[in-house]
């Protein structure tokens, strides 16, 4: 198994492949417009949104300043609760703690709600080469585990799988089904889906969630999905695991709701999801259902190492999705092309944050710093700030191709000579505009075929701004 | 889970605490534990502000709006007619799954056979009692315990849930109040709205994913 093996470094060539698969494209353009309308109408609807958008930012701003005694305030909770948390400080701690846990409970199967963090420490891998089978509950995530993928998107993991290569997936992996069964329609296609994996909850040992936020004021867990998937997993099995990083801390049930509104509206513009689920600790005296065992795997994976740095601001992040619905590049390319498990804007800054500028430092260059993201960012992180963070470090570390280095070493050096960059504009001005002729369109221009590739570039129209500006005055 | 994971702890809130810059550790101590004790007071947005018989409404509207059905009943005697309505009007058999609810205990439940447990793989109709409502998202909360199994929730095809209307709040605000002050502490909160979906296929929102096809809350006055 290799899917987690960043492919970040390809970034270009993955953005390329993308382009030309045509499936993928017929996937992205039905998702575009849909989830863009979904949010705005959504944000219309609650006046007070940017008011909320605020108070979730100050709020998580103030767990940020003292995240280790809210950790520890958290921790104190669970554990009063009968709840056991785990610290992990690499992906690989996660993993050696995740193959105990399943060991000691003798675990065959793993039943899998949505889980991010498991993503990054490819759980799914580590279970696998170990005797166990995960089988991943969401229904979009199981669909992309049948295809042996990983999520193209972090809320709709499966949104570049056509439908018929949904219907391929399940004939494949359902071979106990009748082969002339009908799956000719959606109805079709769930039904089958939920009776297979209903059987599945039954036989799973563990069940594994991750945890949209943390709550320090009483040591519960918080999910929400719109499937139920997450509380099966987490309900049928005897134990159950927890995946969180650690910055998913909120201090108060109060917090907790105001993170909860504008969460679900800046996914998948509802109002809220269908279920949240506040858990904490194993089943109570009493309790005929639930798991006997509730364990908390805390990941840290280079997060602290983010406080006090240009980038502790992403530790805002709820992973709602809502920079890439938004995302020109996103929109074109979709979530493989970024080559990890967090595609995006919200990606191009961690990834490098998680795995290094040097196999991330590609991602923070796949903007058009439009300002889409951070304008949407129901947490208001500056993503495009962070990613010419990025590319400062990159250009730094001498990560950046010769010929954009060069390129941008002739231009600073010109454009700190106001004169020079004057007259040299004018005369860029003067010569497109020739070149241009009477259509005020140019055809095909050295060193910007990336551009007249594809479409025509207008000729500039007019004088340059300092002109203007003069005469204004 | 042994030495090594206690000291990855100690690393992890080491370069934590390195990173928190300014006060005093005490200082820093009782901020966090008042911060915790106390969410900083803020206005509620107008939506989760109902009250008076707006409440009502504005909470049918929403659960509608998250494709939950709704049955009014003037007292909870006339909930086993309403559920036996409900069931013949869906073509579901007489039968309902519950856990221990003292609410269903002293009721006739006349034709529909109630059995008493958990959730099990197939269960066409389980019943539970919500112990709120919140007009904000038209959603239901309920408990996990004996009273109500947490896998009724979620194996149920169709859920049914009884709700007080008295226990209907404006909005997380007095919810969360009026739940610390019932002095509930269950493994699992349940906040529902609606039945389960899901749009992972073709990107179209079809209801029944894993949990509910169908949510109907009955709603007993007073």
């Amino acid at each position: 198994m290799t899917l987690h093996i960043p492919t970040t470094p390809a970034f270009k060539a993955n953005a390329r492949a993308a382009l030309d698969n045509a499936n993928l494209q017929s996937a992205l353009r039905g998702s575009r417009s849909n989830s863009v309308s979904k949010r705005a109408k959504a944000r219309a609807d609650l006046p007070e949104f940017d008011d909320l958008r605020d108070r979730a930012r100050d709020l998580k701003n103030a767990v940020l300043a003292n995240l280790d005694l809210y950790l520890e305030a958290y921790e104190a909770k669970v554990v009063e609760s009968g709840g056991v948390v785990h610290w992990a400080e690499t992906a690989e701690d996660a993993q050696r703690i995740v193959l105990e846990i399943c060991r000691a409970a003798g675990a065959k199967t793993v039943n899998k709600g949505k889980t991010m963090i498991s993503e990054e420490c490819a759980i799914n891998d580590h279970l696998i080469a170990n005797g166990i089978t995960p089988v991943e509950t969401d229904l979009g995530e199981y669909i992309i585990q049948l295809r042996g993928e990983i999520p193209s998107h972090i809320i709709a993991p499966a949104v570049h799988v056509t439908v018929r290569e949904v219907e391929t997936a399940f004939r494949k992996a359902h071979t106990h089904l009748p082969a002339d069964r009908d799956l000719s329609d959606l109805a079709a296609l769930m039904h089958e889906a939920r009776g297979v994996l209903r059987e599945k909850y039954f036989e799973a040992e563990v069940g594994i969630t991750g945890a949209n936020m943390l709550v320090a004021e009483t040591g519960q867990s918080v999910i929400v999905t719109n499937e139920g998937n997450g509380d099966l997993s987490q309900s049928l099995p005897r134990v159950h695991i927890v995946m969180a990083s650690l910055e998913k801390i909120v201090p108060t049930l109060e917090d907790a709701a105001t993170v909860l509104r504008v969460l679900a509206r800046s996914a998948t513009g509802q109002e809220s999801t269908v279920y949240t689920t506040f858990s904490k600790g194993p089943r109570r005296v009493g309790d005929p259902d639930g798991p006997e065992e509730y364990h908390v795997v805390l990941l840290d994976n280079g997060r602290t190492n983010m406080l006090g740095t240009d980038f502790q601001d992403m530790l805002r992040c709820i992973r709602c999705g809502a920079c890439m619905n938004h995302c020109p590049v996103y929109q074109a390319v979709g979530g493989h092309a970024y080559g990890w498990v967090y595609p995006g804007p919200m990606g191009a800054v961690l990834t490098p944050s998680l795995i290094g500028v040097e196999q991330g430092g590609q991602l923070p260059n796949a903007s058009t710093f439009c300002g889409r993201c951070e304008a949407v960012c129901p947490m208001r992180i500056p993503l495009p700030k962070m990613m010419r963070n990025w590319r400062e470090r990159e250009f730094e570390k001498k990560l950046t191709p010769g010929a954009t280095r060069a390129g941008l070493g002739v231009w600073a050096w010109v454009a700190q000579r106001p004169a020079l960059y004057r007259l040299a504009t004018r005369l860029a001005i003067a010569s497109l505009r020739l070149t241009g002729g009477k259509r005020g369109r140019i055809r095909s221009l050295p060193l910007a075929g990336g551009w007249t590739g594809q479409r025509d570039m207008p000729a500039p129209q007019g004088d340059t701004f300092m002109a203007q500006w003069a005469r204004r005055r | 889970m042994g030495a090594a994971a206690v000291s990855a702890r100690d690393r992890i809130l080491a370069r934590a605490r390195a990173a928190a810059s300014g006060a005093s550790d005490p200082d820093r101590a009782a901020h966090v534990a008042a911060r915790i004790a106390h969410a900083p007071e803020a206005p509620a947005p107008r939506q989760a502000s109902s009250h008076g018989p707006q409440r009502l409404t504005q909470f049918m509207a929403k659960a509608e709006a998250a494709s939950a059905t709704l049955g009014r009943v003037s007292n909870l005697s006339e909930l086993p007619k309403a559920l036996a309505h409900e069931l013949r009007k869906r073509n579901l058999p007489a039968v309902a799954r519950v856990g221990s609810e003292p609410l269903f205990a002293g009721l006739d439940w006349g034709a529909i056979e109630l059995s008493q447990g958990i959730g099990r793989v197939e269960e066409p109709v389980t019943l539970s009692r919500a112990e709120f409502g919140l007009a904000e998202i038209g959603a239901v909360a309920l408990a996990s315990g004996p009273a109500n199994p947490v896998t009724l929730t979620f194996l149920g095809e169709t859920h049914f849930v009884v709700l007080r209307e008295a226990d209907i709040c404006a909005g997380f605000e007095d919810f969360w109040i009026a739940w610390r002050r019932r002095g509930l502490d269950p493994r699992t909160i349940n906040i529902v709205a609606g039945p389960s979906r899901s749009a992972d296929i073709g990107q179209v929102l079809q209801l029944g994913a894993h949990g509910p096809i169908a949510l109907h809350l009955f709603i007993v006055a007073g």
